[in-house]
């Protein structure tokens, strides 16, 4: 038995899947923050394995893997950010606290 | 025979760690006799790989060497070995017999822990890590083992995270740790690109030149600073005491904070092709050895009596590096790494017994905790550098070998640094031990917490007697120490346990520090202050970083506001010439069009809860859709 | 020619990261969701060392364990005042979980439809050299980008976690 590209999609496909529960399940914004993460890892997952199997000389899917996962550091790091300066305010990191925008 | 069961050494903590780690708490807990056996077994192969290795081992020729390719990255191949020589099979005996002790220990100190699984993991982990270092034959596999063992203290700190304190100072000493792992980081991309190989043999026999030699090494020495508690990166040590007291006995006396003079000990020869680096190296030593001596005294928490003690302690191993004594380096890393963790078991007995660490409330301990008392005694004396206790000879090769290499400026201070050494124990012994009796129904510690303490009081009782043996075991001469040279360190020791006597042992009465507060306000005040380290990285690096903040603010409030102010009026201007155009037909169109978007507003405004988790669901509700109408359109 | 992936190694790597992905949706605590979250990198690492991809991997381990790691434990350890705030029960969200399954099981059937991929894996993977090479000349201009991108990022986090008085 080989494994190949349906093997590595489906992978990806199944911690996508559940990044996103956790991302709407869940009420710390760490913990939402964390999933978010687990769901950009399984892009880049997915980035990665078509690289490989269809353009494994240009590697493009690895170069746009790199960006991508400059772009989740840049999100991690302000996001996180964020998290602590609403803390701040209002010594809670609940998203069910932050309402402000309610028109 | 096979020697393949060194491998095994690193490898049975760090089982243990990956069959407690992912448990539920209850299981762990019943779990932990496994972490115990694990480490004891550790003990048993180590000490069948030091026979292996003694008599007969030489320094550079492993007797067995072990290694693995991990992976390959371009064309290089990343290979993680092991080699068993004599440096790694002394340090393996040492890492053993204090990790064995004190997980044996904390069986006692931590059996009302809730989570005292979770504490035996992170132990075990730290144990394999630290085992793994001393044996590694390459500096990357040195490195990771290195950055585990900094992750361990960080956890093992912070274990009591329910706490403010314990947490902060666990981000502290991961922090400034860290600060220093950038330099060993540095230190090894510039070794990579100028040999282009990690292993220790190619690595030092490779030729070196002056200038490159001299940044590899400062860079390495400012990773062993960081992980070593040197002067000025020593600022998390004392913070890091908020941890369990069996826990700061293993990493924070014996054995990670020895890890950046082991580190030094390994790539010695890149300094020596320095030379500038040597002399840095020394002088860090003699700064940290008696500014953290001085810190020592005024204390009083017997905890951080003993973590300034720990720098102090460093830094006279750091002396022996700069003045090239490798052997006595590593001497006094052995002989301190016992009398250490045994005088922190100690503490842990006594903070157990006294319920508090602080000095002033304790007093008349030798009666209630007789063997607690002993093996403290052995201890103190060998920190003190008392014959026949081990200190005393690993201290007197240190002070040799400045005498062999005419560092006479050197000697004097790290004469007055074991004169103040020698002050601070006796402070210490004679407040907690003999001071009258404040408290009643004191108890001596269980059996488990005694027994460990027993082998390392015997250990450092005797263990002075082999320093011949293991300067030939490490093809350095250690001689006995001269009569003069050790007439004049006793002559140090004895006036600093007397000079303490004389201040805190005399009278009846527990001395008051009020007096000597009094009488040296200024000098009593930056030691407190511990030299205003703490604030002074507040101050600057906080302080300089909350400027910056307040300087881009007033850019902001002047410049772009003035920017946007100005452009407003501009648009002011320009509104008050149009107002004369401004007829009733173009305000009744604008009103009837405000009007509308009101209108229209008030039914868009309920989508706009303001409620993150309706925003995510809406999303992810939008983008399943999109699912379905691809997989409707595919098909 | 082609050839294939170390069958047994993907699935033990497979597993390992399922296993921690479900592992920190389930527990309780948030730190160990987020070593759980360590671990699912660490997994997806040696995933991509199996496809070839070097400098992703160690980019992986850099970026993700090293730094988002550390960054994430740091948030919730000074976000947290009471022990009662790590340690909670999540009820099971039925309907947040009924959307994700069925936009995984929408995405599965959308990948039986696409048979047409190859299962072999080409046997050419240039190295890291020519990955570096290629870096600095075509993808030169995004490189720098990406470097402004973090440094923006950079300066936002400051700003934002930055003094009291604002």
């Amino acid at each position: 038995m080989t494994v190949g590209l349906p093997h590595l999609l489906t992978l990806s496909a199944m911690l996508f899947g559940i990044g996103l529960y956790g991302a709407l399940s869940r009420k710390n914004a760490v913990h939402v923050m964390m999933s978010l993460e687990l769901m950009a890892n399984a892009v880049n997952l997915n980035l990665v394995a078509f690289s490989r199997f269809v353009t494994p000389e240009a590697m493009t899917g690895q170069f746009f893997a790199v960006f991508s996962m400059v772009v989740s550091a840049a999100e991690i790091g302000l996001g996180l950010g964020l998290v602590l300066a609403i803390y701040r305010r209002k010594r809670s990191v609940e998203l069910d606290a932050m309402q402000e925008l309610k028109g | 025979m096979s020697m393949g069961y060194v491998l095994l050494i690193p490898l049975l903590p760090a089982l243990a760690f990956a069959v407690l780690a992912p448990m539920p708490r209850t299981v762990r807990t019943r779990l932990v006799p496994l972490a115990v056996g694990a480490v004891l077994g550790s003990l048993a192969l180590s000490v069948a790989a030091f026979l292996a290795v003694w008599p007969g081992g030489h320094v550079g020729e492993p007797t067995w060497q072990g290694a693995v390719t991990i992976a390959h990255v371009g064309d290089r191949a990343l290979s993680l070995g092991l080699a068993l020589e004599p440096v790694s099979a002394i340090m393996l005996l040492v890492v053993a017999v204090v990790g064995a002790a004190v997980q044996v220990y904390s069986l006692g100190y931590m059996h009302r822990e809730e989570r005292i699984g979770w504490y035996y993991a992170a132990l075990s982990l730290f144990t394999a890590a630290m085992l793994a270092l001393v044996l590694s034959d390459n500096f990357l596999g040195l490195f990771m083992a290195w950055e585990v063992m900094g992750l361990c203290s960080y956890l093992l700190i912070g274990f009591w995270h329910e706490q403010e304190a314990p947490r902060l100072a666990s981000i502290k000493a991961f922090l400034t740790t860290k600060v220093g792992d950038l330099g060993f980081m540095l230190a090894l991309a510039v070794v990579y690109a100028e040999v282009g190989a990690f292993d220790f043999a190619t690595v030092l026999h490779h030729d070196w030149s002056a200038g490159t030699a001299t940044l590899v090494a400062l860079l390495m020495l400012f990773g062993a600073m960081g992980k070593s508690a040197q002067f000025p990166l020593h600022v998390w040590l004392p913070d890091a005491m908020a941890g369990p007291t069996p826990a700061s006995a293993l990493i924070h006396a014996a054995t990670m904070v020895a890890a950046g003079v082991f580190l030094v000990v390994r790539a010695l020869p890149i300094f020596e092709a320095s030379g500038v680096a040597l002399t840095i190296t020394l002088w860090v030593g003699l700064v940290t050895a008696l500014l953290a001596g001085l810190l020592a005294m005024v204390q009083h928490d017997i905890k951080k009596v003993l973590a300034y003690s720990t720098i102090s302690q460093l830094g006279f191993m750091f002396i022996a590096l700069g003045a090239g004594g490798s052997t006595a380096a590593l001497y006094h890393l052995v002989t301190h790494a016992y009398f250490k963790s045994l005088l922190f078991l100690g503490a842990g007995v006594i903070i157990h017994a006294a319920h508090t660490q602080d000095m002033r409330e304790m007093g008349g301990l030798a009666k209630k905790l007789p063997v607690t008392s002993l093996a403290f005694a052995s201890g103190s004396l060998a920190l003190a550098g008392i014959v026949p206790f081990s200190g005393f000879w690993s201290k007197d090769e240190i002070l040799t070998v400045l005498l062999h290499e005419h560092q006479y400026a050197a000697f004097g201070i790290a004469l007055l640094a074991a004169f103040i050494t020698a002050f601070y124990v006796a402070r210490l012994w004679f407040r907690v031990f003999t001071a009258p009796t404040q408290q009643v129904g004191l108890h001596e510690g269980h059996r488990s917490m005694l027994a460990p303490m027993a082998v390392l009081a015997a250990i450092t009782a005797v263990v002075g007697f082999f320093g011949p043996t293991l300067g030939e075991f490490l093809g350095h001469e250690i001689p006995w120490p001269a009569l003069g040279t050790a007439a004049i360190s006793t002559a140090a020791a004895v006036a600093g346990i007397a000079f303490g006597w004389w201040v805190y042992g005399r009278t009846t009465s527990v001395v008051n520090t009020q007096a000597i507060k009094q009488r040296f306000p200024h000098a009593y005040g930056v030691l407190t202050n511990k030299y205003y380290f703490d604030l002074t990285y507040g101050y600057f690096v906080v302080g300089g970083y909350t400027a910056l903040a307040r300087g881009l603010a007033t850019f902001d409030g002047s410049i772009v506001d003035g920017v946007v102010n100005g452009a407003a009026r501009l648009w002011r201007s320009l509104a008050s010439v149009g107002w004369l155009f401004d007829g009733r037909v173009i305000d009744g169109a604008v009103n009837g069009a405000a009007s509308a978007v009101r209108a229209a507003g008030a039914r868009m405004r309920t989508l706009q809860t303001g409620s993150v988790r309706g925003y995510q669901t809406l999303v992810a509700g939008a983008v399943v859709l999109l699912v379905i109408w691809i997989l409707v359109k595919g098909a | 020619m082609s050839q294939t992936l170390p069958t047994v190694a993907f699935y033990l790597l497979a597993f390992a990261a399922l296993y921690g992905a479900i592992s920190m949706m389930s527990t309780r605590n948030v730190v160990h969701a987020t070593v759980w979250l360590l671990e699912v990198m660490l997994a997806t690492a040696g995933i991509y060392l199996a496809l070839g991809a070097e400098f992703l991997a160690l980019v992986q381990v850099l970026v993700y364990a090293g730094a988002v790691a550390v960054l994430t434990l740091f948030t919730v350890m000074l976000t947290l005042r009471r022990r009662e705030d790590a340690v909670r029960p999540f009820p099971v969200a039925w309907g947040s979980l009924a959307m994700a399954a069925l936009f995984t099981g929408g995405v599965l059937l959308a990948l039986n439809g696409f048979c047409s991929v190859p299962t072999g894996m080409p046997a050419t993977a240039p190295g890291l050299e020519d990955f570096g090479r290629e870096l600095f000349t075509t993808w030169m201009v995004p490189f720098e980008i990406a470097s402004l991108v973090l440094l923006a990022a950079l300066i936002g986090a400051v700003w934002w976690t930055g003094g009291d008085d604002r």
